[in-house]
């Protein structure tokens, strides 16, 4: 039963995941640092973009990466309006996280069953002309769609983490993250800052769900289950670490493909959430921060 | 005795002499339905609206409740009428045991390991064949015309609604309440004047958990035949936080009120509009509440009246 080639191919499969669980989870890291919004609608708003790339692909031949190239100008301006007419009515209030994920799980509700009545509960897979083909590398299977879905998440990440550090919006979202009121006063614009954040947030939730979707079937309700590996990222990771996210990613991904090879489909969803309650309880504020 | 309290009992009496009209057995199940909503969001405000702490999986206990009293019923030929106070203590117990190492934790974090658990507990009983998996448990049905059963169960219910709320307001204004009130609006201004709050979130934990694992314990043998997507149903945990947030959490009308008005508004959705748009509703409700009025419809109202 140990075959090592079994255990290579799980670890490959495991990592490939990870860094697409690493990109969903990111901006919700994001949105949950900088502005202590919990944007439980996040693992929603992928679904929608896997949505755009799966009838984008169905009808008119559209490849799932080019289909975001209209769903994250969508997300992103979806986000800023979501920010400005919902988010900031609530940011005055006394404990803004815990009315963030009331919220937001408002909004999930409501995102879930619109999905459902245009879209119906049928679980959709994405399958491209190259989803049957793979690369060979001894005995070790590499599916070209995943492949792909990875490049596209180290992509984003690599996006997400430039943008933050090199310019000058980013950096400006960085300081809020720090020291609001300091941030303040240099002269940066809170609520503008926020919105962006919140909309960047809401595209990488877009390219992270059409990632997603090149691995895993999808419906309306599947946003549920992915909304925990969303948080198995955030608080693996530490909220708010771009870097922290991206290993929690892989390690989640490395943990889920090697149980893949050693325990029954149905008990990794509860050894994952073990894993999160354990973590939760003995390291709250991630694993990778001091 | 206060004006409130014999609109209390006079409600109660009315309430209970219903059934002897012989109404249609539909209204008996939507006011059973109503009751059953009522003591799960006066018990979730408990420890969710008193003390501050969001439980996102309160269905949890709901479900060990029905699935308790069904083991024992199918098992040990325990009637649930009489298992639903193992239910109950079970339901406490299991809250003994992860709120003591899941009180700890604050704000989200609280929230998060609650819905994780409830997720767990329904994995769990979905994968565990001695509690009938994912076929779910048959129960034998009462032996009795529908009208008689729905009026025991609804007489039931009634009076667990009774003693919850009366246990509820009780809290409410005794030194226990207090302290849960002061750990929600500070904890650690709370633990420096010397309460114990630690103990004190626990003992809420265990008492909110205690009322929704009697009522699940009765409910199993209401619907009888319990699956884990039934008495687990995430949806129902949700559906408790709104009810309470929407009513008020932090005294004992606002759960009853919200409890008592959603599922009305619930009812109603159900007969004009499909299920989904039914909770596309209710989504927009969630969101209305939490921006237009963040401490309920009785502080919202009371405080336009005091204006």
């Amino acid at each position: 039963m140990f075959n090592t080639a079994v255990v290579i191919q799980s670890i490959v499969s495991g990592l490939l995941m990870g860094g697409i669980f690493a990109l969903f989870g990111v901006g919700f890291s994001l949105t949950w640092g900088v502005m202590k919004v919990i944007n439980i609608a996040h693992a929603a708003f992928g679904i929608l973009a896997a949505y755009i790339a799966y009838w984008g692909l169905v009808l008119y031949g559209v490849d799932p990466i080019l289909s975001l190239i209209v769903s994250l100008p969508v997300l992103f301006f979806a986000g800023l309006l979501i920010h400005r007419f919902l988010i900031q009515p609530i940011t005055r209030s006394k404990d803004i996280v815990v009315a963030s994920m009331i919220l937001t799980f408002g909004l999930a509700i409501i995102l879930e069953n619109l999905m459902l009545v245009a879209w119906t509960s049928d679980e959709r897979l994405i399958t491209t002309s190259y989803s049957s083909k793979a690369i060979f590398i001894g005995e070790i299977i590499i599916r070209v769609s995943s492949l792909l879905a990875f490049c596209v998440s180290i992509l984003g990440i690599a996006a997400i983490y430039l943008f933050l550090h090199k310019t000058r919006t980013g950096k400006a979202v960085r300081a809020t993250w720090q020291d609001p009121e300091g941030a303040a006063l240099q002269g940066i614009k809170l609520t503008r800052v926020s919105m962006i954040a919140f909309g960047l947030a809401l595209a990488s939730a877009g390219a992270g769900g059409v990632a997603m979707a090149y691995m895993y079937s999808f419906n309306p309700p599947a946003h549920n289950l992915w909304l925990i590996y969303l948080f198995l990222v955030v608080i693996v990771g530490g909220v708010g670490s771009i870097i922290g996210s991206a290993l929690a990613g892989l390690i989640i991904g490395l943990i889920t493909g090697l149980s893949g090879a050693f325990f029954p489909q149905q008990w990794i969803n509860v050894l994952l959430f073990g894993l999160l309650i354990v973590i939760l309880l003995i390291k709250p504020e991630g694993l990778f921060k001091s | 005795m206060g004006k409130k309290s014999s609109f209390f009992l006079i409600g109660l009496a009315l309430l209970a002499i219903f059934p002897l009209i012989r109404p249609p057995a539909y209204f008996l199940s939507f006011l059973f339905k109503m009751f059953l909503f009522i003591i799960l969001a006066e018990s979730w405000t408990l420890i969710g609206g008193f003390a501050g702490y969001l439980s996102f999986g309160h269905v949890a206990f709901f479900g060990i409740g029905a699935y308790t009293s069904s083991v024992l019923f199918q098992h040990f030929s325990l009637s649930p009428f009489i298992g639903a106070l193992p239910a109950g203590g079970v339901a406490a117990l299991v809250a003994l045991i992860i709120g003591y190492p899941c009180l700890r934790l604050k704000g989200p974090y609280f929230a998060v390991i609650t819905l994780c658990f409830a997720f767990v507990v329904d994995l769990i009983v979905k994968n565990w064949a001695f509690l009938g998996g994912s076929e779910g448990i048959h129960l034998k049905l009462v032996q009795m015309d529908i009208q008689s059963s729905r009026s025991i169960f609804y007489e039931i219910f009634l009076g667990l609604v009774a003693v919850t709320l009366l246990y509820v307001r009780r809290v409410q204004h005794s030194k226990f309440g207090m302290g849960l009130a002061s750990i929600r609006e500070d904890e650690e201004v709370a633990q420096t004047l010397t309460i114990n709050t630690a103990a004190v979130k626990i003992k809420a934990f265990i008492m909110s958990a205690f009322f929704p694992g009697v009522a699940g314990g009765i409910y199993a043998y209401y619907i009888s035949y319990i699956h884990p997507d039934i008495v687990f149903d995430i949806n129902i945990s949700i559906l408790i936080v709104l009810m309470a947030v929407f009513g008020g959490g932090k005294s004992w009308a606002g759960p009853l009120l919200g409890a008592a008005l959603l599922t009305v508004v619930n009812e109603l959705l159900s007969l004009f509009v499909r299920p989904e748009i039914a909770r596309v509703i209710y989504g927009a409700m969630f969101m209305g509440v939490i921006i237009f009025m963040p401490d309920g419809m009785v502080a919202f109202f009371s405080r336009r009246r005091r204006a």
